[in-house]
């Protein structure tokens, strides 16, 4: 069970990017599954439970992939990064739908 | 994390396992007990126990007791910092009056929600709540705790830390990590059908705990995965509150929408307005059900708008013939009984979330599947109790052998939460029936002495549990274990006895007269004294057989 590269930091790491990572690329799912499935034409709650639904799953897999992977600085990357360019997406479907005033 | 990928998911089963199991243990035995919270509220308010009541009559009964109801001082002291300046001595605007009961509930819970007209938010509401007695309308008193749905059940969503949702956040957390353990687990273990045959309680204790670790956590691993998926479903609007922050805008527009549609009415129209009969469009809500073939129980009753032009009334139904949570909820013109809308049947989407959260939430009516949740549950705490003591009893030796006191700590956590959690749970049964009637002046309030006799008596098992592991520093087995059944045993017989003592009903007559909330709560209990006595044997033999038997060597193949 010991290995030569675990090292607090390297767990404090890895557990940063599962946790917070996961959370911020989870938060980019879920507005973005809910501003697309609302434009769609779905209701807007079953948008919201279905992104629900859909981002724990994407969450659980977030997490486990991030202490699979080789490559913890890419992986970041990918979380941080696509939760944070899928949110803008959503803001900007968002203030699309606004505007259109219907 | 390690070059090997089985090897990574061993050691997050291990350590993110232990962390949270800790946590998961007592959401898992809450939640089996929730499962009858109703029925431990009966227990613990003896002048409760009478047959589940129908919805009684709005307008003479129900109208004049919302009327008077005002937020008390807890919930003003909650809203307080919402509101510029000092709240009103008086709420004069109810937004809304709700009254609501379930196929299990003799006690009808209403709740009346008021504008703060100086609120910094227009949206804030503040609560008054009071339970009632719907064959006569008098009041409980209000330092009755229900002991099952109101701090069982808290306890098992929000380990009842409700300081800025604190206690929801851990919950949620250990959930994604009980979904991530189930997942960790079969990668761990290939031979998975196997497992399900697998147990050699005659092994050593350490072969036996993993056996039973893994056939609990197998053969229930579609209730474990489905019961912490649902649950983090059912709280993502606290975890992601994405539709009341980024998406507001969003939610707004919606919800003007949907008003729109609906004909419901989304503000106040600024107008008063009489109410008309509500017993009246029960009476058409019910003949529209029956119109349908389904029954006809009214569940929850809602006036929004109490009082205004605007006002409507929804009259939902109870969902008790089947599993997801439905409401076909029907509206009416508050002020004149007209017919505004009754709820389309739901999108596949929507269904497919009232079957997730419906199963979770059980306000159907089938006792054979309460009790297979209440086995799902405890096989749930079997699967983390045994995993528990599988950390311990692999490290012991070893850990004996380096001096560390790793095995020592986990053991007394353990200890604390397995068989800890029963003492406090018991002695708050306890305290519910010795303490007085009515505390004397200065004390707190009955019902939270409840809660205070319970926190204490968890701490000072976690301390005995502390001091009597002691023993797991030299590899051995700790007296702690077998002591905390030993209590276990005697609380559990306590707690019926004193039910008889105080309430006279003893198990002949609750059985006798068929009356099984009680009856089954103290069954309960009785037979949790035999299987604590039987543990607590078994425990003796184990830590009486010498030490060079249990080191016997082990496959290799387990984290």
């Amino acid at each position: 069970m010991t290995s030569t590269t675990l090292t607090p930091r390297h767990i404090a790491s890895r557990t940063a990017v599962a946790i917070l990572g996961g959370y911020a690329f989870t938060w980019g799912v879920v507005a973005l599954g809910i501003a697309l499935m609302y434009t769609a034409g779905m209701e807007f709650h079953d948008a919201e439970h279905l992104s629900y639904i859909i981002g724990f799953l994407v969450f659980l897999t977030a997490f486990l992939v991030a202490f699979a992977t080789q490559r913890l600085g890419k992986m970041a990357l990918i979380l941080v990064g696509g939760g944070a360019a899928m949110s803008a997406v959503a803001w900007w479907l968002q203030s699309l739908i606004i505007a259109t005033g219907v | 994390m390690f070059p090997n990928f089985r090897h990574t998911m061993a050691w997050l089963h291990t350590w993110f396992g232990l962390a949270l199991g800790l946590v998961l243990m007592v959401v898992f035995f809450f939640g089996s007990l929730s499962v009858f919270d109703r029925e431990i509220d009966r227990w613990a308010i003896p002048d409760t126990r009478y047959e589940p009541q129908p919805m009684p009559s709005f307008d003479k009964m129900l109208t004049p007791i919302f009327k008077e109801m005002q937020p008390d001082a807890a919930a003003r002291a909650m809203t307080a910092p919402l509101a510029d300046g000092p709240l009103p001595a008086h709420f004069d605007t109810p937004r809304s009056w709700g009254a609501y009961t379930t196929h299990r509930d003799p006690v009808l819970l209403l709740f009346a929600g008021y504008e703060v007209p100086n609120a910094k938010d227009h949206e804030t509401a503040i609560w008054a709540n009071r339970t009632v007695d719907p064959r006569t309308g008098e009041a409980l008193p209000v330092d009755r705790l229900k002991i099952g749905s109101e701090f069982f059940y808290p306890l098992h969503y929000s380990l009842t830390f409700d300081w800025k949702n604190v206690g929801y956040w851990i919950v949620g957390f250990s959930a994604l990590m009980m979904l991530m353990a189930l997942v960790t687990g079969v990668i761990m273990h290939r031979k998975i059908f196997r497992e399900l045959f697998t147990f050699r309680p005659n092994k050593s204790t350490q072969r036996s705990m993993l056996d039973m670790h893994n056939l609990t956590g197998v053969v229930a691993l579609p209730f474990h995965f489905f019961f912490a998926f649902t649950g983090l479903v059912i709280f993502a609007y606290i975890y992601f509150p994405v539709t009341h922050t980024q998406l507001t805008p969003l939610h707004d527009r919606h919800e003007l929408v949907e008003s729109k549609e609906t004909g419901l009415p989304h503000d106040r129209a600024g107008v008063a307005a009489p109410i008309a009969s509500v017993d009246a469009m029960v009476a058409e809500a019910q003949r529209r059900w029956a119109a349908k073939g389904m029954a006809g129980d009214v569940g929850f009753l809602n006036l929004t708008h109490v009082g205004d032009a605007n006002g409507y009334v929804s009259v939902y139904r109870a969902g008790t013939d089947r599993v997801q949570l439905t409401g076909e909820g029907i509206h009416f013109k508050a002020s004149t009984g007209e017919l505004l809308r009754e709820d389309p049947p739901p999108t596949v989407v929507a269904r497919i979330n009232e079957f997730l959260t419906g199963l979770h939430l059980q306000h159907f009516k089938h006792w054979l599947l309460r009790w297979l949740y209440v086995l799902g549950g405890l096989s749930g705490c079997a699967c983390i109790a045994t995993g528990l003591f599988f950390f311990v009893e692999k490290r012991k030796r070893q850990h004996a052998k380096q001096g560390v006191s790793g095995a020592r700590v986990v053991d007394a956590l353990a200890v604390t939460v397995v068989t800890g959690m029963l003492v406090a749970t018991l002695c708050m049964l306890i305290a519910n029936r010795l303490l007085p009637d009515v505390m004397p002046a200065g004390w707190p309030l009955r019902g939270l002495m409840e809660k205070y006799l319970f926190w204490g008596s968890w701490l000072v098992a976690g301390a005995h549990a502390y001091w009597r592991t002691a023993s797991v520093a030299e590899g051995r087995l700790a007296p702690a274990w077998r002591e905390q059944c030993l209590a276990i045993a005697v609380l559990a017989v306590t707690a019926p006895v004193l039910n008889w003592i105080t309430t006279g009903d003893h198990l002949l007559s609750t059985i006798g007269a068929g009356y099984w909330p009680v009856a089954g709560a103290d069954l309960f209990m009785l037979t949790g004294a035999v299987l604590a006595v039987l543990a607590a044997r078994k425990l003796q033999q184990r830590e009486a057989r010498p030490l060079a038997l249990k080191n016997v060597a082990l496959e290799a193949n387990h984290a």
